[in-house]
């Protein structure tokens, strides 16, 4: 927030007057501008692909495959941007990814029915499994984060080791051969054919996003006048809650123009004894799971990095490590905890992409430290420490996918998309970098 | 400043890039497996002595080699009355080097190379020819005319791919799943065996059509054609076949067959029809991996040609034999299951190399499984068992009878 501030004001050197006055306007809504610009760019690649491809590109059934494919990097990236701020790095996630996937395939083909003898119709099966492998990445982050925050150990260096063994670890695990057929409401983490909310579950959704929206704003107007902090005007309170409730509103729209596939809703139909018309059954999916869980994860970040003391510590620590000390923070303990919850995203995250593949293979999360590094750094995250936001971490995955899904679109081959990537990510940091010299003149 | 910044994500990066790429070779594995299941004897016609033989594995992670080759391998010396020795380079053309002259020093009679690459293993080739020792070129080409090259025919693959997939599909929309760019097999050698199942004739004959690429006649054939999947990843197949359907989705047109180089690649092609509710159009892949076979079983998958391994693994002992006792190259003559056995006799045929290298070469043929054939693949002792194979096979899927 305070980067935008000081884009918005400090710079002397504007042109004429229409432009600062804009600038005036933008500065009293008070607006993330780092975020904003990242829609932009995020709307203008997608935009782009559209034109490209004779519009066949933006059309829900795409965005939501494109949201899917997403999911997986941009819930690791929310909480690479706490271990970055914190100014540590972690280069085990796509080994962690990996082998929790190979847990939860394992688990439910071989260990939980064959050791513990609950079969395939046991209850909540999957959420069994899905709390072990929690618990499996919290572990190896809690163990890793002890090593770099009590022993002192870089934590480059101790995750490239964990990138390492990990790695070797899931090869002994599997055999090398891939492990598949998960329980089926386990799959529906990984969305599909069947692994979306609904049509009237995505208006709910949409509508309490709405209420949060206007709540939120509500309660932070409050909070000022109590403080004596000056208050946005209210034009400015109404333009933002009916700007955010449009685009909410507007996303839930859009993905119910996302139908069930065909032969699926056939299948409903049959289910729900209703006959199905000639033109056949439209129904509404609406968010895929995964989508939803991504928004979860988002939001409880969000607060846990703006609003928890745990959240300002890493902050606090990443902007001044010694002032951090020095003024009783537990330095130690909130670094252990950036790893631990690392842990447990990157097994919210192998269950994606195990559920997305029906199962596990060898090399499930290869090079994905890589990805996750680059939606951080393409977020606005920077490697100096104190700097970053989730959401801008989770725009930051969206516009890395959204590049690859939309090469891939168009019959670009990976090289080509692997280039594109690079290139973008360069990009992204050296504006970044321009920016922030430009506020600091 | 700005400069600085970027100088150090870019060091960043370089190290790890560095990180990723020494990934693979994070674990030693060195050491024996008894993963293998078969106990066939080996028939050796003449009781040997003094044969040792060497085999040198360049990455035992793969888990075919430890279940299939090296127990075949192990079991053919054996009965014959040889001695087994060998070790694992783990993915390092350096490791193997050294690992040549071990086996060397331990007093191999006969080489075995399954080389990491065909032109590092070059000084070790020489090292055995040095020493008189004969070298057999496991599965991979070596560019040296002293070698006997074993393999399975790779373009037969391809053939066998798509002919299986053409005859049940003679004219559509096709989508090509290609493997790594890197690798010959996916960019020469299966696309070839494709053409010579008649795929290019299909294509400029308008009677195919191919989805992921340009329109028939504008590009490069096969290069510009199919999209290729980075290291042979499921989840990279998946994402990009996802794409490909959503594409064939908003041009309304419907994909009626897809041919997949191998079976990590076809994995990942079923997980994107089932996310998307497709449907399962007739698909190729190749390697007999467990979860593929299941595939077969369960109908998502049309056709998987699988190379038997465990033959290769008793050819190459039988010819290692043979060679120990002096058998000049030619007159060496293999016993394997017929099935299998090269079409051109059971002796080494002269065999063109791409390095203008002429070797004596024995080339196995593939065995293309759909779900009426799964009974052989159970049958012959491989490393995927009826377990995994019928997992979850239900009355109706057409793997059923089989696995009765």
């Amino acid at each position: 927030m305070a980067d935008a501030v000081d884009t918005a004001s400090a710079s002397t050197r504007t042109s004429g007057s229409a432009w600062s006055r804009l600038r005036g306007i933008i500065g009293a809504t008070e607006v993330d501008l780092r975020l904003f610009g990242m829609l932009v760019a995020l709307a203008l690649i997608l935009l782009g692909f559209n034109l490209l491809t004779d519009g066949k590109f933006f059309r829900p059934v795409n965005m939501v495959t494109l949201a899917v494919q997403a999911t997986s990097v941009a819930i690791l990236a929310t909480g690479m941007v706490l271990v970055i701020v914190a100014r540590n790095i972690d280069l085990s996630v796509g080994s962690v990814v990996g082998l929790v996937a190979m847990t939860y395939a394992t688990l439910m083909t071989d260990w939980l029915p064959n050791i513990f003898g609950m079969g395939p119709d046991f209850p909540l099966r999957w959420l069994i499994a899905l709390a072990i492998g929690i618990g499996l990445g919290a572990a190896i982050g809690a163990f890793q984060g002890f090593i770099i925050a009590y022993i002192g150990v870089p934590s480059f260096v101790v995750t490239l080791g964990g990138l390492l063994s990990i790695r070797g670890a899931i090869w002994y695990f599997s055999n090398g051969a891939a492990v598949t057929g998960l329980d089926p409401a386990f799959r529906l983490l990984g969305g599909g054919g069947r692994g979306s909310i609904g049509g009237s579950l995505t208006w709910v959704l949409g509508a309490l996003g709405c209420l949060a929206v206007v709540a939120l704003l509500w309660n932070g107007r409050r909070q000022r006048r109590r403080f004596g902090f000056p208050v946005r005007p209210m034009w400015a309170e109404i333009a933002y809650a009916a700007v955010a409730c449009g685009l909410i509103m507007g996303l839930a729209w859009f993905a119910n123009g996302n139908y069930l596939a065909p032969g699926l809703a056939t299948e409903y139909a049959s289910e729900n004894g209703i006959t199905e018309p000639a033109g056949g059954l439209k129904i509404s999916a609406g968010f895929p799971v995964p989508t939803v869980l991504l928004i979860g994860v988002t939001v409880v970040m969000t607060w846990m990095s703006t609003r928890r003391r745990f959240g300002r510590y890493v902050y606090a620590y990443g902007g001044n490590p010694d002032a951090a000390e020095l003024v009783g923070i537990n330095t130690r303990l909130t670094i252990l905890k950036t790893f631990v919850l690392m842990g447990v995203l990157a097994a919210l995250s192998g269950a994606v992409v195990a559920a997305r593949l029906n199962g596990a293979t060898l090399d499930i999360g290869n090079s994905y430290e890589l990805f996750v590094i680059a939606a951080a750094v393409v977020g606005g995250t920077s490697f100096i420490g104190g700097t970053g936001t989730i959401p801008g971490a989770v725009l930051g995955a969206f516009v890395m996918a959204s590049l690859s899904y939309g090469l891939s679109f168009m019959g670009v081959n990976s090289p080509g998309q692997n280039v594109v990537a690079g290139i973008v990510l360069i990009l992204a940091v050296a504006f970044d970098a321009w920016t922030r010299k430009r506020a600091a003149k | 400043m700005v400069i600085r910044r970027l100088a150090a994500m870019l060091g960043v990066l370089a190290l790890l890039l560095a990180a990723c790429s020494s990934d693979g070779g994070a674990s030693a594995t060195a050491g024996e497996s008894q993963g293998g299941t078969s106990s066939q004897p080996a028939e050796s016609a003449t009781g040997s002595t003094d044969c040792t033989v060497g085999v040198s594995w360049n990455n035992f992670q793969q888990p075919r080699w430890a279940a299939a080759d090296q127990p075949n391998i192990k079991q053919t010396v054996e009965d014959g009355g040889g001695t087994y020795i060998d070790a694992d380079a783990n993915l390092s053309n350096e490791q193997q080097l050294t690992d040549v002259d071990n086996l060397i020093g331990q007093g191999a009679t006969v080489l075995i190379l399954l080389a990491q690459d065909q032109n590092a293993i070059l000084p070790a080739v020489q090292k055995a020819a040095d020493n008189g020792i004969p070298v057999i070129a496991y599965d991979r080409l070596i560019e040296d005319p002293s070698t006997l090259y074993i393999t399975f025919n790779n373009v037969g693959v391809g053939e066998a791919e798509a002919s299986a997939v053409m005859e049940a599909v003679p004219e559509g929309n096709y989508v090509l799943i290609k493997g790594d760019p890197g690798d010959p097999n996916a960019s020469t050698f299966l696309p070839q065996g494709w053409d010579d199942a008649g795929l290019k004739d299909a294509v400029d004959a308008g009677t195919i059509t191919i989805l992921n690429g340009p329109e028939a006649g504008t590009g490069t054939w096969p290069d510009d054609y199919g999209t290729y999947t980075d290291a042979w990843d499921t989840a990279t197949a998946q994402a990009n076949m996802e794409a490909i359907i959503d594409k064939a989705n908003a041009d309304g047109v419907t994909i009626d067959a897809i041919l997949a180089e191998n079976d990590s690649t076809a994995l990942g092609v079923v997980a994107a029809l089932e996310a998307k509710s497709y449907g399962f159009p007739p698909l190729s892949g190749q390697d007999g991996d467990p979860a593929n076979l299941n595939n077969v079983a369960l109908g998502k998958q049309y056709v998987d040609v699988w190379k038997n391994a465990n033959e290769l693994g008793r050819a190459a002992g039988q010819a290692a034999l043979a060679l120990c006792q002096g058998t000049a190259m030619d007159q060496v003559a293999i016993d394997i299951d017929p099935s299998v056995a090269p079409t051109d006799g059971n002796s080494p045929v002269d065999f063109d190399t791409p390095g203008g290298v002429t070797v004596k070469s024995l080339i196995l043929q593939p065995t293309p499984l759909t779900a009426e054939d799964l009974d052989v693949v159970m049958d012959a002792g491989w490393y995927a068992t009826k377990d995994d194979i019928c997992a979850g096979v239900k009355d109706g899927d057409p793997g059923f009878d089989d696995c009765q």
